[in-house]
């Protein structure tokens, strides 16, 4: 038996131009939908599943994702992820994305859902070669709870270890335990529930763009806070808290509308969702 | 106290030059948003500051640079340089981090004779390395055989001083009032050690939301008296 509850190992190449899947590999509680190639796109688009419907006690999901060099993927989930009570043992996910030369990632994930008494370990490690480009994003919820409760998980751990060329380029990690902290006051989550991140490392990243990212988000309706920032590397971060995960999700739409406009005049497909 | 401790509380001194009067890590953000006002929102904002991500940085950074001393382990100790400074992920912080680390480096090396100071020197200037206050507050600690626990505390100590003397001018508050915060948080500096003491490295780096966004933030505030 696996120690995992489910494994994923997604291996894409550049052939000729388009990008296939040389791997298709999963088991157990995780599977991906056949690709979709959008608007005659010449990359695909993966549809994550958790076919058990959310996450349990104890439970432990691989995602390995391989781009060979010019390869490019579009990787999201079909819905929201769902992680349930715990009661003995978190649950982990760890991911590890290997990003060759020249290759293009866009990782949008549904929220991941916090229910009353979950506590959740997502890793993810990022290893990318010089000339790749990333676009990585998630956001955590707290899930609804019978009493009411706005913030009734036990706990939210998120690690982030992106590489540059094996040498590490950022890194991020976030614990939200509201038992031991007050989630609304200053400095924790500030009155907000949801947390969104989007992290892009990429050489095209420019002051103007992040200009213009700026005041799109500004011009945004809602109620939510956000904060954008460079990296050590050609790159950025853009947090954002607010109270709704559509607000977020609109909110890393027109970033990401932006950024395929500015480096690669296009567009985004629109992800339907079934 | 020892004598040895005495040369380390030099550097613990806010007008040792280092530049941390222009580093405020996000407070000028509130103060801006008045949600920073007085002493006592000044207090909280600390506390969360000092629990919620110096510990997880700093702090737990030089407990382990000091175990690397030890061990003479240099590598680690270039690995933590790294990791402390790519996790800050609010730019002006993390330049103005390392410019800190630099300028502490400089003055350090004028003043002692320690080899390892130096060889950061180098490591900085080939760009293999970016320089970080704590871990050359920790070098000369260790140097000076100032205790671990000890070291980390006057570390902290020196981060709040430098940070209230900020607050001091930027809210403003009374020099009474900034004296009094320095001297109630004492216990929870000690609280604090304790618990960087015992933390799983694993743990590293853990930020909380409000405070990042307010570092990131700080490059668009209007007004700035801090760089950071």
């Amino acid at each position: 038996m696996s120690e995992w509850t489910g494994v994923l190992d997604l291996v894409m190449e550049n052939r000729l131009g388009r990008s296939v899947a040389k791997t298709v590999y999963f088991q157990g509680a995780f599977k991906v939908m056949r690709p979709v190639y959008f608007n005659k796109n010449s990359y695909p688009c993966y549809y994550l599943l958790n076919p058990g419907g959310g996450y349990l006690d104890g439970d432990r999901y691989q995602m390995k994702v391989t781009l060979g060099e010019g390869a490019m993927l579009t990787l999201t989930t079909q819905s929201s992820t769902k992680v349930y009570r715990t009661p003995t043992k978190p649950v982990y996910q760890e991911t590890i994305f290997r990003m060759k030369k020249d290759s293009y990632l866009e990782y949008l994930p549904d929220a991941l859902i916090a229910y009353k008494d979950a506590s959740c370990y997502q890793k993810n490690s990022i290893y990318m070669e010089k000339g790749a480009t990333l676009l990585y994003s998630d956001i955590l919820t707290p899930g609804w709870s019978p009493d009411g409760e706005k913030f009734s998980y036990d706990m939210l751990r998120l690690k982030t270890e992106i590489y540059m060329d094996d040498q590490l380029v950022a890194f991020d990690h976030i614990k939200l335990h509201p038992a031991s902290q007050d989630m609304n006051a200053l400095g924790f989550m500030e009155g907000y529930t949801h947390l969104g991140s989007l992290i892009v490392v990429g050489e095209k990243t420019s002051d103007a763009l992040l200009d213009r990212l700026y005041e799109a988000i500004q011009r945004e309706d809602g109620e939510f806070a956000f904060g954008l920032s460079k990296l050590a590397v050609p790159g950025f971060t853009i947090r954002i808290l607010a109270n709704y995960t559509q607000v977020i999700e609109r909110i890393i739409s027109v970033c990401h509308h932006i950024i395929s406009d500015e480096w690669y005049q296009t567009k985004p497909s629109f992800l339907r969702k079934y | 106290m020892t004598n040895h401790a005495l040369s380390l509380l030099q550097l613990c001194d806010s007008s040792f030059p280092i530049g941390s009067f222009s580093q405020s890590f996000g407070l000028e953000t509130y103060i801006q948003k008045d949600k920073v006002t007085d002493a006592n929102t000044f207090s909280e904002w600390l506390h969360v500051y000092v629990h919620e991500q110096l510990a997880y940085a700093d702090g737990l950074a030089v407990r382990l640079v000091y175990d690397a001393l030890d061990q003479e382990d240099l590598d680690k100790i270039w690995e933590l340089d790294r990791i402390l400074t790519v996790q800050n992920l609010a730019r002006e912080s993390r330049d103005g981090t390392q410019r800190m680390g630099d300028r502490m480096l400089d003055i350090a090396k004028s003043i002692y004779n320690i080899p390892m100071l130096s060889i950061y020197a180098q490591k900085i200037q080939d760009k293999e390395a970016f320089g970080h206050p704590a871990i050359v507050f920790t070098m000369i600690g260790h140097h000076l055989q100032v205790e671990k626990n000890t070291t980390i505390l006057y570390y902290l100590y020196s981060t709040v001083v430098s940070l209230v003397q900020n607050a001091v001018r930027a809210i403003p508050l009374g020099q009474t009032a900034g004296q009094k915060i320095i001297y109630t948080f004492q216990q929870q500096l000690q609280q604090t050690t304790d618990k960087i003491m015992e933390l799983d490295p694993e743990e590293f780096g853990i930020v909380s939301p409000g405070l990042e966004l307010s570092q990131m933030q700080h490059e668009r505030v209007g007004i700035r008296i801090f760089s950071s």
